[in-house]
């Protein structure tokens, strides 16, 4: 009983705040455009609208157009439950943990060009094409990240590894694993959630037949894993264990926040890049990772 | 049951195969099945705690005494081949009966038995030159299984191909075991770690088996032979015969010193191969070829493992050295299953629809739910997805390249870039079997033949659904894995026999858990899609009405972006036709990824070749006065050699 509790305190931590974030960034776009802009909880209306609807299934889609988005996102709330909440450890936890979370990063992506590949439509299969492609890079850079903490901490568990500071190479981690965070999640400059162009797009492309709750189970996810890459990158940087509990939620919460209104912010700044141009910045992603990676490296043995 | 009498009995059920296999098909299958069967409990024996096996004859053969042994790495080798060998039985009795080829069933059936019996003869044998008999014996057993259908070109192709690639490991082989009985003076082979002067010989060997493992670069006969062989036998050699390759590189690492370059040139290797092999799977637009290069990736991820168990005995690092060759051990066996269950996939493909273009392809799930189903068990198994067994078994080659960068090791400088090449090939393996599972099996189907697929009977489908269970199973409890693992591991190093077990059991629970809340959530999404009302239409495509099968998105354009950052590897050929007025037609483009490797370095290497025999040729001309000179001038040359041999 003990022990459940706050497991399902973190679980519900979890899936209740996630969809905040999208809400957030939308505000902070609206207040730079100086817009009104829509209501911080607007994803929560939506999701409860969606639950409702009814589903239009293409006539080509099998079973495995309603299942993909399932597993998927119950891959995104797994891979959630293994990172640490502030002071909330993550459970399970075992050595090697963190991989466990790289691979259930791929199965969701899996899952989601799946469904998308199932209605043979080539919006479709250019936004899953383009998902898994720039997903090579990402997964290469946050691979370095994920190796470049493990030397620092000289652990492969993640409560381990997130309770640390990322020490030198910390500033050089955010910036990596903040474009991380941003392809990831399909954000400007790589992607743009609102265009209403299909031939533009990644994530919503992949989407687009996607109605009605299973449509809703893919928004959940998708804000959950831009809240999991938010919690990663300010736990990676932040010295979390050294903290005492209350100041660590505090802290948690405010870089969280930080770095959500940081994509708000770049959101409105800048413009989507060439998909050519994509590539590019991700490689500089994978490099600001790698030489904290070297950063690591020369500061010795932990 | 000890060990022995199961090695006899599948020895005697295998040849009986192989002599009655060509006139009776069903005695063959029974005796097939018993033979293989019997193999895979051997190992079981020895892999569940039974004794290391060893039997020496009284007789010789060829001159030497028989000299046979089962230990915890051969046993390994020998379940997988039990495995594949009879399932692969089970699947070309429907597959390849003698209805639809009557001509090579029957001769198929001979070289079927005839191959596992030699593998096992190669897993089983301590003895340089017994070895080196059933290594040829399978080699030639494979090339006449790949060249069933001799009457096509290409297969004649490609299993020339593979003999000549083939023989010139074999020629490695045959120096490298020349060389050790000459210095160790018999042909014995077992442990010999505490001789320094034999290291160098590991180069010849590592030469050798690369070529029979299809590591780059010297993959160039993999992709031909396995494309054009019948598919129950590319699944045997995916399957098993790679695993050959490595099965010596594991042993002679093991049982001889190894130089101190190995660890890390072996790693290298491996790390290379794997994400070239993936590139040019993802580029490829034939299922099985496509198939075919994944296999030397997953191959190069084996060899990842066993570079870096060399570099931690080398190092006396036991932590992350008993956890890469685990790691590599295990995907061995992975391997073979659901590469074996793959290509029995792309089989049922090509049976029904007689392509295996990914263009002519698509909407298989339909008529075929239950290969659709199993072939996308085995592409989420081979991306090492969770909760499948390749996750298991990349994760534990993964924290042992973790291991080096922990501990401020050295070897990290080669475990920390081969962790980050094994990350990009392991994305590039979703691109890749995301575009062949979607593009075979869902969608529109693009041309007729694939509108009228019909699902594969009952024997070509019970081997697949037994082959997805085992992944199921293996990846759901790897820790019941562990003790055979580790046992393996003990007789490949034995200072690595004791020490702490990966927390496999963890692991196995959160898999587990993963497993069951993946089937919830799918049936309840479903069940509250249905509650809503669903309803079908046509898929959107900006509003256009009438889309068809030629607008979905093909393979080559799914694979463009990631390819393209591999073209200058790639090399593709291109023909375009570009449209032309305001009525254009007859437009095209056409593009092929050649085997680079053959085409742009072997070919031409083997053209100067070629030109040097054409130039020896012209000794030759059938004129018996010159023929008379040579000989006159032979003697004197060697008269003379004599005379100063004699001076001095």
């Amino acid at each position: 009983m003990i022990a459940i509790l706050p497991f399902a305190l973190r679980l519900a931590c979890w899936l209740l705040l996630a969809p905040l974030l999208p809400g957030i960034i939308n505000r902070v776009k609206a207040w730079v455009a100086g817009r009104r802009g829509p209501p911080v909880l607007q994803l929560y209306y939506d999701l409860a609208r969606l639950w409702q609807k009814s589903v239009v299934l293409s006539v080509l889609a099998s079973p495995a157009f309603v299942a993909g988005p399932a597993v998927a996102w119950v891959a995104l709330v797994a891979a959630a439950m293994l990172v640490p909440l502030g002071p909330a450890a993550g459970f399970p936890s075992f050595q090697g943990d963190v991989l466990l979370l790289v691979y259930l990063l791929a199965l969701a992506r899996f899952c989601i060009a799946w469904a998308a590949l199932e209605t043979g439509s080539a919006f479709e299969g250019m936004g899953a094409a383009r998902e898994v492609s720039y997903a090579v890079l990402t997964e290469a850079a946050l691979m370095t990240a994920i190796l470049s903490l493990s030397v620092q901490t000289g652990s492969v568990t993640l409560n381990t590894m997130l309770a640390h500071s990322s020490g030198p190479g910390a500033l050089l981690l955010a910036a990596g694993l903040f474009s991380v965070l941003l392809a990831e999640n399909c954000r400007v400059p790589f992607d743009d959630p609102n265009t209403h162009l299909e031939l533009t797009m990644i994530h919503e492309a992949m989407v687009l037949d996607h109605s009605g709750p299973p449509l809703a189970v893919v928004l959940h996810g998708a804000a959950l894993k831009l809240l999991l890459f938010a919690v990663l990158l300010s736990e990676a940087v932040l010295p979390m264990g050294r903290l005492a509990p209350l100041a660590a939620t505090a802290v948690l919460a405010a870089a969280v926040a930080l770095v959500t209104v940081g994509v708000g912010l770049v959101e409105s700044l800048l413009a989507r890049f060439a998909f050519r141009r994509v590539p590019l910045l991700l490689t500089t992603a994978f490099l600001f990772c790698l030489f904290a990676l070297l950063l690591a490296w020369k500061g010795g043995a932990p | 049951m000890s060990v022995a009498p199961l090695l006899l009995l599948g020895l005697l059920a295998l040849g009986a195969a192989t002599g009655l296999g060509p006139r009776l098909p069903r005695v063959w299958l029974a005796l097939t099945v018993a033979g293989t069967a019997a193999l895979l409990a051997a190992a079981v024996v020895v892999l569940a705690g039974g004794a290391d096996w060893e039997w020496r004859s009284g007789f010789a053969v060829g001159g030497e005494a028989l000299h046979l042994r089962l230990d915890g790495i051969s046993a390994l080798f020998l379940g997988l081949l039990g495995t594949v060998g009879g399932l692969g039985a089970i699947y070309a009795r429907e597959y390849w009966s003698d209805e639809q080829q009557p001509d090579s069933a029957p001769r198929g059936r001979r070289w079927w038995g005839s191959i596992i019996l030699s593998m096992g003869f190669v897993l089983l044998s301590s003895n340089g030159l017994h070895f080196l008999i059933a290594w040829e014996l399978f080699a030639v057993s494979s090339f006449f299984l790949i060249t069933l259908e001799r009457e096509r070109r290409e297969v004649r192709a490609a299993g020339w191909l593979y003999l000549a690639a083939s023989h010139a490991g074999t020629l490695c082989l045959f120096a490298f075991f020349a060389a050790l009985a000459a210095r160790t003076g018999s042909w014995d082979l077992g442990p010999l770690r505490d001789r320094p002067d034999l290291a160098p010989l590991f180069w010849l060997a590592f030469a050798g088996f690369a070529v029979k493992a299809g590591l780059f670069p010297v993959h160039i006969w993999l992709p031909s032979a396995h494309a054009n062989a019948p598919s129950h036998v590319s699944a045997l050699l995916s399957g098993v015969t790679l695993k050959m390759g490595l099965y010596g590189l594991i042993r002679f690492g093991g049982w001889l010193p190894v130089p101190a370059a190995a660890g890390w040139i072996v790693m290298a290797v491996g790390a290379v191969s794997a994400v070239f092999g993936i590139a040019f799977a993802l580029a490829q637009n034939d299922l099985k070829r496509l198939l075919a290069y994944c296999s030397v990736e997953n191959v190069g991820i084996i060899t990842v493992g066993i570079g870096g168990a060399m570099l931690g005995a080398a190092h006396g690092a036991a932590p992350w050295g008993r956890l890469l060759l685990a790691g590599a051990l295990l995907h061995i066996l992975n391997h073979g299953l659901f590469k074996s269950l793959l290509f029995f996939g792309a089989g049922s493909v090509l049976h029904a629809t007689g392509t295996r273009e990914l263009s002519r392809l698509g909407g298989l799930w339909r008529s075929m739910p239950w290969t659709a189903g199993l072939f996308a068990v085995g592409a989420a198994a081979i991306c090492g997805l969770p909760p499948l067994n390749g996750f298991v078994s990349e994760w534990l080659i993964y924290l042992g390249l973790f291991g080096p960068a922990m501990s401020h090791h050295p070897a990290a400088w080669v475990a920390m870039p081969a962790a980050l090449l094994l990350a990009t090939a392991g994305a590039l393996a979703l691109a890749t079997f995301l575009k062949a599972g979607a593009v075979v099996f869902l969608g529109a189907p693009r041309t007729q033949t694939a509108e009228r697929a019909h699902e594969s009977g009952l024997r070509m489908r019970a081997p697949m659904l037994a082959l997805a269970a085992v992944c199921l199973a293996i990846g759901l409890a790897p820790s019941w894995l562990w003790p055979a693992l580790a046992r393996a591991v003990g007789t490949w190093n034995p200072a690595w026999v004791a020490g702490a077990p990966p927390p496999l059991l963890t692991l196995s629970l959160a898999q587990v858990g993963l497993a069951a809340l993946f089937v919830a959530a799918g049936a309840i999404l479903w069940r509250r899609a249905r509650a809503t009302g669903m309803r079908r239409a046509l898929t959107w495509d900006c509003g256009y009405s009438r889309p068809t099968a030629r607008m979905q998105y093909t393979g080559g354009s799914f694979a463009a972006i990631a390819a393209g950052w591999f073209s200058w590897l790639l090399q593709p050929a291109r023909a375009q036709r570009r449209p032309h007025g305001p009525f254009p037609e007859g437009a095209s483009r056409i593009e092929r990824v050649p085997e680079t490797v053959l085409e742009r370095l072997v070919e031409p290497a083997a053209g100067g070749a070629r030109r040097l025999a054409r130039a020896a040729r012209r000794l030759q001309h059938g004129r018996l006065q010159f023929y008379l000179l040579y000989l006159a001038a032979g003697l004197t040359a060697l008269a003379i050699l004599g005379l100063v041999e004699a001076m001095r």
